[in-house]
């Protein structure tokens, strides 16, 4: 494994192709089964850079494409809680 | 709009740190506009753009790495 042990059972490469990077992802959206679509960056991370998502980070955006909602960066800003509370104040 | 950037080998908790905080000074901002994007599923079969939600509907964005 060359990613990081964070003590998890899933053990995997850091992906090198789309293909390995859609499994996975797939490997997680079925892990989690967080309820909502996952989709996938391409490998040049340009949408993770454009909005810093690494390694985890909420937005909302709302229905005229701003950003009503912009955690701080995470792990530690990730915080679902603010997120419904914006979501909530639409 | 972001700059040019390519992530590093992250290799310890200080390479993860200055790695975001060269991302946090593209981060967007409350009353910016959302940068838009185009993204495929996880079969690579159906794509999705943020602007096609414009004028419909809010997006939560919740962004994770699993690597």
């Amino acid at each position: 494994m060359d990613g990081w042990d964070v003590g998890s059972q899933y053990r995997t490469n850091d992906p090198t192709t789309m293909e390995e990077r859609r499994k996975v992802a797939s490997d997680c959206e079925s892990a989690l089964q967080y309820g909502v679509k996952t989709y996938v960056d391409e490998m040049d991370d340009k949408v993770m850079i454009n909005y810093a998502a690494w390694p985890e980070r909420l937005f909302l955006v709302d229905i005229e494409g701003q950003i009503a909602y912009a955690a701080e960066r995470g792990p530690w800003g990730f915080k679902p809680e603010e997120l419904e509370a914006a979501i909530r104040a639409l | 709009m972001a700059t040019k950037q390519q992530p590093p080998i992250i290799q310890s908790k200080d390479d993860a740190i200055r790695w975001q905080d060269q991302l946090e000074l593209n981060v967007p901002k409350v009353g910016d506009g959302a940068p838009d994007f185009e993204l495929a599923d996880v079969a690579g079969a159906q794509s999705v753009g943020l602007s096609s939600f414009r004028g419909k509907r809010p997006v939560a964005l919740i962004f994770g790495s699993f690597t």
